[in-house]
């Protein structure tokens, strides 16, 4: 508390009391009232009964782990696959898209860093940039427009008599993977980039003189100096894979859902926000664990994400 | 020398194909916007065409979406970038122990999946609406309201992010020199800290502005039974496509380039203006050349020239080759079905008991007009519980619906 | 108006960490004083104690008179030139030389008006709305300046300002400060670690070392007379001969030491007993090359090196194993001396050598 109170005053001091008012209220009110309070209700209410109303704080309205209990046992005896299966084929398959993404970014990355000037690297940069101002859905929409039953590929695939009946590419999970993988090659390629950057390119010279392979290199010199940044690439993109819902819902074939997809039919098909909160933690908690995990395991802290 | 030969032939190969990655997808749904067939392909082309922006025009639930995105993107930019300007000078004047759970603590919005952010924001204000007897329509409980709560929520770190970037490149001597010079604290704050953030709220309020647009996993939990244009859009794609989405793309994908050409004249034109080589520059010498090259110019003349396509492209007209396109279809039905009948006849005389003609199969995309040359084959058979088309059913299969 | 300032016993510490310890010094109003150390000596931390952004953590420090425990920086009559000069580079020179009167709220015309004054002053008429980006190093260093005085302050504090400007240009703006001292009267508090622009410029000047006072004096003082081995061997360039002491008569000690018996000035007047491990410090250009007569403090040495720089020439030597300098101006004659001229005899005047005791802390700082 001291502490707080002195941080204040120094803020005062700087940049005067109506400025550090602001300050200390906002990140209050962004703290407390956007980011705890609303992760605190969603963790009470995952503990609670889906009453109707006229019963809420009645007797029956109390604490329980009945929804956490259905995650793990549905309802009658023995596991509940389907749903846990569901939640560990999105994190391995969020896994499989991160891993993909620092593949594809990775080189473009280091190319970005240091084999492009002048003109090309505006023009790169500009080119990154520029498909990720258009809407989420219309990238996914472009996807299926890409590999549906009568999509283009296969259009042009039996066009060309490559195969003669349509490929099921959305059946097969590809075209929500290549979806995926594409929606967050931006944060990927950058967050590398910031990393790699800062590598001097004499390193890089000093190594090959010295008769240093082309792989060798990369993995001696660039790769220790991009590794914080992979992290926080891979970080970001691993969440937001896992959290997606759009793309899933887009391009996701039949007998394949996303764990948010039981989320939102929890809610919005099923009208019980209770389990559907309780599912909503568990994603939460399991991605975050599976984050810190990770940093962890190759010792990188959160304070280099979002660099 | 060999080496380096061959490591920048890789390098202009591989970017070659990942900007093919980048810009193939939406290249391809650019050119369907213009193709007839009512399915968005480009393979086989049917008639150029642009009646599906007039069919996008007049989606009604789409146009009312676009005015409530519009509104709470506004909202948006005026609550997150104080925000994230507040968290960020916070984050600047921490000592390190703090500022490393501080940032952590702003941070982790990005990180929370947006399900998650908006399930808990409706479920908060959910309980508060209830605590004081609100109705679930009051202002509490408001989708616009809550949207904006959960925008905010993770929006707010972007903005952070833009700021704390700036900040770092901010000489903190300056404000100490205001400071010694006489102004207040409040005065060096506004007449030298916010001058020098001006360039990074402009671009925190962009970013901030098309997060908030774009957003979809957290508005449709918040937006409750309301439509954001995201979600117009997501539930549009979700039931059945058209081309008209395709032409939604090309407009955003011209306003996107058209603002990119005219942010990088900018950009160019300060540079210069700030190294003073105007002047010197051989090529700008020319009057021409500068008036050309000015962001404005360049506004001006590609806005025209968006201008001048729709104009154009207003006036054609596709119905005669509609026609002829329609008619060659009949043809190639007919003549398929007679050979279907053909088959079956002798199909039947082998196994009399076999099911319907296959081209009664219900379309994987909710009914789209599919001609029958390319009509893909009926779904191997559903395994029970499972959706027996790809799409129309997977957001609702009933085995996971909750039993009563 | 003047004011002078006090350093009451200030000591400033960042957690363990002491970066100024007990400074206790008065600066006289109209003064120009010069702090003088080597780099992380604790001079910039001193000198924003003075402007108000560090808290002594222990002392008071009075300006007028006045003790300024809770005025803030921009309360007091102080003006501070950064290090890195901190204009303000979004406003035009004009903007930043009126910054200070625009935030007492004196009016655009009159704020103008002054600006254009001390644009004058500064010899830069017509560069008010020029970039800052647009000048020069030595033109930004004097409209840092300007800003300073725009301010009106009754004390300049200098953060060596001129260090990132080239030689000439340094000598230049060396006089320049000086004369904008002499003709409008502040008392200038000076940071260096450039001896020689100390010397030149103030009036007195306080030499630091790792955050201790060793002494404060005039530029002659502190020279002829530096009352410890730090100050000695910090302020110009000095022979340091190693001894024991033999015997003290007054101020002259005389020294038995690897090269003879040598004899020099007790520095700060300290008494040394018979026996105790002493330095003898002598400047280069004090040391001659003597004749037959009878000199005093002679002793042979041999000449390694010459180092020949037009005005002047120096000669490196080496006595007993101790390598030595020798100074002297440029006669125009031939050589005395050079490698492998064999033995010369050196000495000294008595008067111009130091003798200091090994260790001695500021005790003699006050
Ligand atoms: N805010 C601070 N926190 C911790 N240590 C500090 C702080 N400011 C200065 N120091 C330490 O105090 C010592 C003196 O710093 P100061 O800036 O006063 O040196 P200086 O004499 O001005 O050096 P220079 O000639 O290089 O400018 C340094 O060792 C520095 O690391
Ligand atoms: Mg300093």
């Amino acid at each position: 508390m001291t502490a707080l109170r002195r941080i204040f005053s120094e803020m005062t001091s700087r940049h005067g009391l109506g400025v550090a008012l602001f300050v200390a209220g906002a990140v209050l009110f962004w703290v407390l009232v956007l980011v705890v309070l609303p992760q605190i209700a969603m963790l009470d209410y995952s503990f609670r009964h889906n009453l109707p109303r006229a019963e809420l704080g009645g007797p029956r309205d109390a604490h329980t782990l009945a929804n956490y209990r259905y995650f793990l046992f549905g309802n009658g005896a023995g596991f509940n696959t389907l749903d846990m299966g569901v939640l560990l084929k999105t994190l391995a398959a969020a896994v499989f898209v991160t891993l993909l993404d620092i593949l594809i970014c990775y080189p473009i990355a280091f190319i970005l860093a240091h084999s492009a000037s002048g003109v090309g690297l505006r023009l790169m940069v500009i080119g990154l940039i520029v498909p990720f101002w258009i809407n989420e859905i219309l990238r996914a929409f472009a996807f299926r427009v890409l590999f549906g039953a009568t999509g283009v590929i296969n259009g042009i695939g039996q066009a060309l008599g490559f195969w003669s009946t349509p490929v099921d590419f959305v059946r097969a999970d590809v075209a929500l993977y290549a979806g995926l993988a594409y929606a967050y090659v931006l944060l990927m390629v950058f967050s590398i980039y910031n990393a790699v950057e800062t590598l001097d390119r004499n390193q890089i010279e000093a190594a090959r003189d010295m008769g240093a392979s082309w792989w060798r290199v990369h993995w001696r010199v660039v790769l220790p100096i991009a590794k914080p940044g992979i992290a926080s690439g891979a970080t970001m993109v691993f969440m937001l894979t896992a959290g997606a819902l759009a793309a899933p819902q887009i391009l996701g074939g039949p007998s394949n859902l996303w764990f948010t997809q039981l989320i939102y039919q929890w809610f919005n098909d099923a009208g019980d926000w209770q389990r559907g909160s309780a599912y909503a933690t568990i994603l939460l908690v399991v991605c975050l664990v599976f984050v810190f995990l990770m940093m962890r395991v190759f010792r990188v802290s959160i304070a280099a994400i979002g660099r | 020398m060999n080496r380096t030969a061959g490591g920048g032939l890789f390098s202009l190969g591989y970017a070659l194909l990942f900007f093919a990655f980048l810009f193939g997808p939406l290249i391809i749904m650019v050119i369907t916007a213009f193709n007839s067939s009512s399915f968005p392909r480009v393979v086989p082309w049917e008639c150029f065409t642009t009646e599906w922006f007039g069919v996008l025009i007049a989606n009604q639930r789409l146009m009312w979406g676009l005015w409530t995105s519009l509104w709470i993107g506004i909202a948006v930019v005026a609550l997150s970038v104080p925000l994230g300007l507040a968290g960020a000078l916070a984050l600047a004047d921490l000592g390190p122990s703090w500022r490393a759970g501080l940032y952590a603590v702003l941070i982790t919005p990005i990180l929370i999946p947006g399900v998650v952010i908006g399930i808990s924001t409706i479920v908060l204000w959910g309980a508060i609406a209830r605590v004081f007897g609100a109705g679930y329509d009051s202002v509490i409980f408001n989708g616009i309201f809550l949207t904006l709560l959960g925008q905010v929520s993770f929006i707010a770190s972007y903005t952070m992010l833009i700021f704390i970037s700036r900040l770092q490149r901010f000489d903190s001597t300056l404000t100490e020199a205001a400071l010694d010079l006489g102004a207040t604290p409040g005065q060096a704050f506004r007449k030298v800290l916010l001058p020098f953030l001006k360039p990074a709220i402009g671009s925190a309020a962009f970013i901030a502005f098309l997060a908030s647009f774009e957003n979809y996993n957290t508005t449709v939990f918040t937006i409750l039974s309301g439509n954001t244009f995201t979600t117009a859009l997501a539930s549009k794609v979700r039931l059945g496509t058209d081309p008209s989405l395709s032409a939604l793309a090309v407009i955003i994908i011209a306003l996107t380039l058209i603002g990119a050409m005219v942010k990088e004249a900018d950009t160019r034109r300060r540079e210069r203006l700030r190294t003073g080589r105007m002047a010197r520059a051989g090529v700008y010498a020319s009057p021409l050349v500068r008036l050309v090259a000015h962001p404005a110019a360049v506004f001006i003349l590609l806005g025209a020239l968006a201008g001048l396509a729709i104009w154009q492209g207003g006036r054609h007209d596709a119905s005669a080759c509609r026609a002829e396109i329609l008619r060659e279809k009949q043809e190639t039905q007919q003549r398929l079905l007679r050979e279907q009948q053909e088959r079956m006849r002798q199909f039947q005389q082998q196994s009399p008991a076999v099911a319907p003609a296959p081209g009664n199969n219900p379309s994987p995309f909710g009914g789209a007009f599919n001609p029958n040359s390319l009509a893909p084959p009926a779904p191997a058979a559903p395994p029970a519980g499972a959706n027996p088309s790809p799409f129309g059913g997977a957001f609702a299969p009933k085995s996971l619906a909750p039993k009563p | 108006m003047t004011k002078d300032v006090v350093l009451d016993h200030v000591s400033i510490r960042f957690g363990s960490y002491t970066a100024v310890d007990n400074a206790h010094l008065s600066i006289q109003g109209g003064e120009f004083f010069s702090f003088l150390g080597p780099s992380g000596c604790g001079k910039t931390t001193l000198l924003r104690c003075i402007s108000g952004f560090v808290q002594p953590t222990e002392g008071r420090v009075l300006i007028g008179g006045q003790d300024m425990r809770n005025v803030g920086p921009n309360k007091r009559p102080t003006a501070l030139i950064f290090q890195n000069l901190a204009l303000f580079p979004l406003l035009s020179v004009a903007e930043n030389i009126a910054f200070p009167l625009e935030v007492r709220g004196v009016s655009r015309k009159n704020r103008r008006r002054r600006a254009d004054e001390l644009l004058e002053m500064i010899a830069l008429p017509g560069t008010g709305d020029k970039k800052v980006h647009e000048l020069s190093g030595g033109q930004r260093q004097r409209v840092a300046i300007a800003r300073a005085l725009a301010a009106d302050p009754d004390i300049l504090l200098l953060d060596e300002p001129l260090s990132a400007l080239d030689l000439k240009l340094r000598q230049h703006m060396r006089t320049e400060l000086r004369a904008i001292q002499q003709r409008v009267g502040l008392t200038f508090i000076y940071i260096t670690h450039d001896q020689g622009e100390a010397l030149t410029m103030s009036d007195r000047v306080a030499v630091m070392n790792a955050g201790v006072i060793e002494q404060v004096g005039d530029p002659k003082t502190i020279y002829n007379r530096p009352r410890t081995p730090f100050v000695a061997s910090f302020v110009g360039e000095t022979n340091r001969i190693p001894g024991e002491v033999v015997s003290q008569h007054g101020t002259t000690v005389t020294l038995s030491t690897p090269v003879g018996p040598l004899a020099g000035q007790s520095g700060g007047g300290r008494d040394h007993a018979p026996g105790a491990a002493c330095q003898l410090f002598i400047r280069p250009e004090q040391l001659v090359v003597a004749g037959d007569g009878a000199s005093p403090n002679r002793f042979a040495a041999d000449c390694t090196a010459e180092e020949f720089e037009g005005s002047v020439q120096t000669l490196h030597l080496k006595a007993a194993g101790l390598p030595l300098r020798l100074c002297r101006m440029n006669a125009g004659n031939v050589a005395v001396a050079g490698p492998g001229a064999g033995a010369l005899t050196l000495s000294f005047d008595p008067e111009a050598a130091i003798v200091l005791p090994y260790g001695t802390e500021a005790d003699a700082a006050a």
